[in-house]
């Protein structure tokens, strides 16, 4: 068995939490691929008899307003959340990182710009910045991906850019320079992959805020829009029973939505203890 | 022959692993007398700080006590609970270490970091007779700073670790040891990574302050030039063993222990030429080996027999030029 | 002296720009001039703040003079910049061993990416080419070839300094930098390289600078020696010579330092601040024990009878110990 195997064994065997992360994120994964086959009711379909119903044997997450299945919504919903935060997050890592890395590594100009762009967006808040976008640009989902990419690029930035300071005067980037690696060969072949550990936390915990984010953004009406199944969608269309009483409709939803986000913020540590080298003998 | 200050009998300890057990030190003996200054010399590897580390109970979580004692006193430390280790750490016993900066806190001013050690002691209080009667904390630091050769020691009260050079730094860190006048002092490689000057200073300061309060010394180095200079008496440690413990003169006078005679023979001094460096042949041994030979030094050593592979030489303290070989050199140098 | 001297350097000055004070400059290096033959070892000494290694990123030209020429068979490479310095054809004969061998590895490169990543970028070695060429370099300096598909971390000391004096072999240079290579080894181990670094260099017919502030170590191991303090040469000569009747003040305290060297020579007073340091000012003077008026009027240029030459008014005098 390899070391890298052994290793990752014996962190989620050490601690008991990192073993829960990493099933209850290959469960939503799977949910994810296998959602549509996996529901037991049509998401769209809609049957006004049924309508509110309480969780029972035939709709274990109950009916909404429309008589559709949450359940079958819910697990449904999984893909486009997963597929929107995973977009994001992707889009926001290749950037941020290459920015991050030439602000850490030229420093004067790239340095000062590249800091600044990341105090800018940081100062607009998420809504602010993505109505911004969906108004300038149109509702659609694209946009809100953008607008969430754009949203977690100063965390990327500030990683991959400090661990590269610290990397930049180590004697592995002189002897990569004294054996004849140009600039950018030094960027993608020596610090890149040193400065992937910790920038992978950040993938982690980025995911839960990207979901987080997604659905905060379809909850107000941006992006994603009814009858496409979305937690935020969810969660907004059951918001208006909980004062009546039919507190499935919007309970369910988001409780998967937390139990995802949850997910993926432990699933950061068990990232973190895999990719530290000093947790190895 | 009254107690000594510090005597470590048959000292075992190991370390629990993921790729194995480590026999980090086996049945070390070791002694320390009054006023003395003992140099423990060996390279990486032959446990020298880890038997530091766990005589003041600040040992790695996975190192384990499998054996021995180590009296201080009529005390023996390994049994203390960790309020009375406290209380004795920085009182009784200090440690002074590697690299001065990450021992001082980087926000905090000097001045106020020997303070802390003299509050925790409530030295002030116990000042109220003796010499530094009537002396605030405030001044007891900066007397302490004066002591080790600070100058201008009321402004220098004041001055964070990074306005500081590193042998400056050195010098804080002894003050810090030193405030509430220790018996023991543990230094670990304290010059390792200082300029030649500033390590000749800082060793004169360390002894010098050594004498003149009759504090022993426990010096740690993998220099035995060094430990030569300053050390009363040379303890040789090699995988987790001790090895060799004489006083310096018949040390180097006449090793007895092949190994440290390789020690002195692979390390340039003004006489020696390339050809004349002996290195010490092969490795370390792991230590997490099941079948490791009795004495550890058998898979390196051109003296070995069987007896070595199997019967544990031992080290007896009582010796004053003690060696725990099975065939130790004799008088005449050569292996 | 040499005019087909392998490598020159003339009147080298590094200064940088000091922060928060407008126009000052720290003076690193300062009008250092040099020379080392082909095939001869030069040793270079001095404590932490001298400017050693400095100069000795300068020369590999990983960073640029201020001021100077370096002269390296007649071609002056100070005349290209460091940024492009790595694309020249003479970017391979000058390699460097560093200090700390644990901080010079790439941690996810094996011992066999590390050392083939030269052949492949300097000497435009084809994959066959550039493996045959580690496995030879490997045996050259006593690496088996069954630890050059491990990591960094799961290799000793002494390996891992064996892979960096590999690596800077690899492409074949005339000059080697050592850059205090043995002082992060256990003294067994250091033993061990300083006699593979000899016999290399015997052998390979190297050029080599070897900076070290280790007396001992630097005596054993070069022909000539320049000791350096604040950024300047004060002393330079036959390495021999120079331990043994030192003549500048400064290199008479640094050998007397030395464990077992008999009374050391204290240096009391503050080090002079290397930030726009006043040019007629020699400057040890303000910790120099035998320091005079003229000290302070007209800073010593190197002179000398011989090959030893020191930047002293007063350098034969020999200095009192402290008792």
């Amino acid at each position: 068995m390899s070391e890298t195997t052994k290793h990752i064994k014996h962190v989620l065997s050490e601690n008991p939490v990192t073993l829960v992360a990493a099933a209850l994120f290959a469960f939503f994964v799977l949910v994810a691929i296998f959602g549509p086959w996996l529901a037991p009711y049509d998401p769209l379909a809609s049957d006004t008899v049924t309508a509110l119903k309480p969780p029972s044997l035939q709709h274990w997450f109950g009916t909404d307003a429309l008589g559709r299945d949450i359940l079958s919504r819910t697990l449904v919903a999984t893909r486009l959340d997963l597929g929107i935060a995973v977009s994001a997050v992707v889009l926001s890592f290749a950037i941020g990182i290459s920015l991050g890395l030439a602000a850490g590594y030229f420093g004067g100009w790239w340095d000062i710009g590249v800091i600044r762009l990341a105090d800018t967006i940081m100062a607009f808040p998420l809504f602010v910045l993505a109505m911004g976008i969906v108004a300038a640009l149109g509702n659609t989902v694209g946009n809100i991906v953008l607008a969430t990419a754009i949203i977690n690029l100063p965390f990327y930035v500030r990683v991959a850019r400090a661990e590269t300071n610290v990397r930049r005067s180590a004697g592995f980037i002189e002897a990569a320079r004294l054996s004849g690696n140009s600039d950018l060969r030094i960027l993608a072949v020596h610090l890149f992959p040193n400065i992937l550990p910790p920038a992978m936390v950040q993938v982690s915990l980025n995911m839960g805020w990207a979901i987080l984010n997604a659905a905060g953004l379809s909850f107000i009406g941006l992006g994603v829009r009814p009858p496409t199944p979305e937690w935020g969608i969810l969660v907004a269309e059951g918001a208006q029973f909980i004062v009546s009483g039919e507190w499935w409709v919007s309970f369910f939803p988001g409780a998967v939505l937390m139990l995802a986000v949850f997910s993926f913020n432990l699933l950061g540590d068990a990232l973190r203890d895999i990719f530290d080298p000093r947790k190895r003998t | 022959m009254t107690l000594p200050l510090l005597d470590v009998q048959d000292f075992s300890l190991e370390f629990r692993t993921r790729s194995g057990t480590v026999r980090a030190l086996q049945n070390v003996n070791l002694r320390i007398a009054k006023g003395e200054i003992v140099g423990l010399v060996g390279e990486s590897g032959s446990g020298k700080s880890v038997l530091s580390y766990a005589m003041l109970g600040i040992s790695d979580a996975a190192a384990k006590v499998t054996g021995g004692r180590a009296m201080f006193g009529a005390q023996d430390l390994l049994t203390l609970d960790e309020k009375t280790l406290a209380d004795l750490r920085g009182r009784e016993i200090s440690m002074i270490f590697q690299s001065p900066r990450t021992a001082l806190n980087p926000i905090r001013p000097v001045g106020l970091q020997i303070e802390d050690v003299l509050r925790r002691h409530a030295v002030a209080a116990r000042g109220r007779t003796g010499p530094d009667a009537g002396l605030g904390l405030r001044e007891r630091a900066i007397q302490a700073l004066r002591e080790v050769a600070i100058a201008d020691p009321e402004r220098r009260w004041a001055a964070y670790p990074f306005e500081m050079s590193g042998g400056m730094c050195q010098r804080v860190m002894i003050a810090i040891a030193l405030a509430c006048r220790p018996s023991l002092l543990i230094a670990d490689e304290p010059t390792t990574g200082l300029d030649v000057t500033t390590q000749a200073a800082v060793m004169d300061l360390i002894t010098g302050l050594a004498r003149e309060r009759g504090m022993a010394t426990l010096f740690i180095t993998h220099d035995l030039g060094l430990a030569a200079d300053y050390c009363d008496r040379i303890v040789v440690m090699h995988a987790g063993h001790a090895v060799e413990a004489a006083p310096t003169k018949a040390l180097f006078a006449a090793p007895r222990h092949p190994y440290t005679a390789r020690l002195m023979s692979s390390t340039p001094n003004a006489g020696s030429t390339l050809a004349s460096l002996e290195p010490v042949p092969g490795n370390l041994p792991d230590l997490r080996r099941d079948d490791l030979p009795a004495c550890r030094f058998s898979e390196r050593c051109q003296r070995v027999t069987d007896t070595c592979r199997k019967a544990p030489p031992v080290l007896s303290p009582d010796d004053s030029h003690a060696v725990a070989c099975w065939h130790p050199l004799m008088e005449a140098a050569g292996v | 002296m040499s005019e087909q001297a392998l490598l020159r350097v003339e009147r080298l000055s590094k200064r940088y720009p000091v922060t928060g004070k407008r126009g000052a400059l720290l003076h690193a290096v300062a009008d250092v001039s040099l020379h080392i033959g082909a095939g001869e070892s030069l040793g270079l000494v001095g404590e932490s703040g001298c400017g050693k290694s400095t100069l000795v990123r300068l020369l590999a030209r990983l960073i640029d003079a201020t001021e100077g020429r370096i002269l390296f068979d007649g071609q002056d490479l100070a005349a290209v910049p460091a940024q492009r310095f790595a694309r020249t054809p003479q970017r391979g004969a000058i390699q460097m061993v560093f200090q700390d061998p644990t901080d010079s590895l790439n941690p996810r490169f094996t011992a066999r990416d590390t050392i083939r990543e030269p052949c492949l970028l300097l000497a435009g070695m084809d994959a066959q080419a550039a493996n045959r060429r580690v496995d030879e370099v490997a045996e050259q300096v006593g690496l088996p070839l069954a630890l050059l598909s491990r990591f960094p971390h799961q290799l000793s000391g002494g390996q891992k300094a064996r892979v960096g004096i590999a690596r800077a072999l690899a492409p074949r240079p005339r000059l080697l930098i050592l850059d205090e290579p043995t002082a992060a080894l256990d003294v067994s181990v250091q033993a061990v390289v300083l006699q593979l670094l000899d016999r290399l260099r015997r052998e390979l017919k190297l050029a080599t600078l070897f900076v070290s502030h280790d007396l001992n170590v630097v005596r054993l191991l070069t022909d000539r020696v320049a000791v350096m303090y604040l950024g300047k040469i004060v002393e330079m000569g036959p390495s021999s010579a120079v331990f043994s009747e030192p003549a500048h003040p400064y290199t008479q305290a640094l050998v007397s330092a030395i464990p077992g060297h008999g009374p050391r020579i204290r240096l009391d007073g503050e080090v002079q601040s290397p930030i726009d340091p006043p040019p007629q000012v020699c400057r040890f003077a303000s910790r120099c024990p035998v320091v005079h008026d003229r000290c302070r009027r007209e800073a010593p240029a190197l002179q000398g009878p011989a090959e030893q030459v020191a930047a002293c008014h007063f350098a034969a005098w020999p200095v009192k110990a402290a008792a």
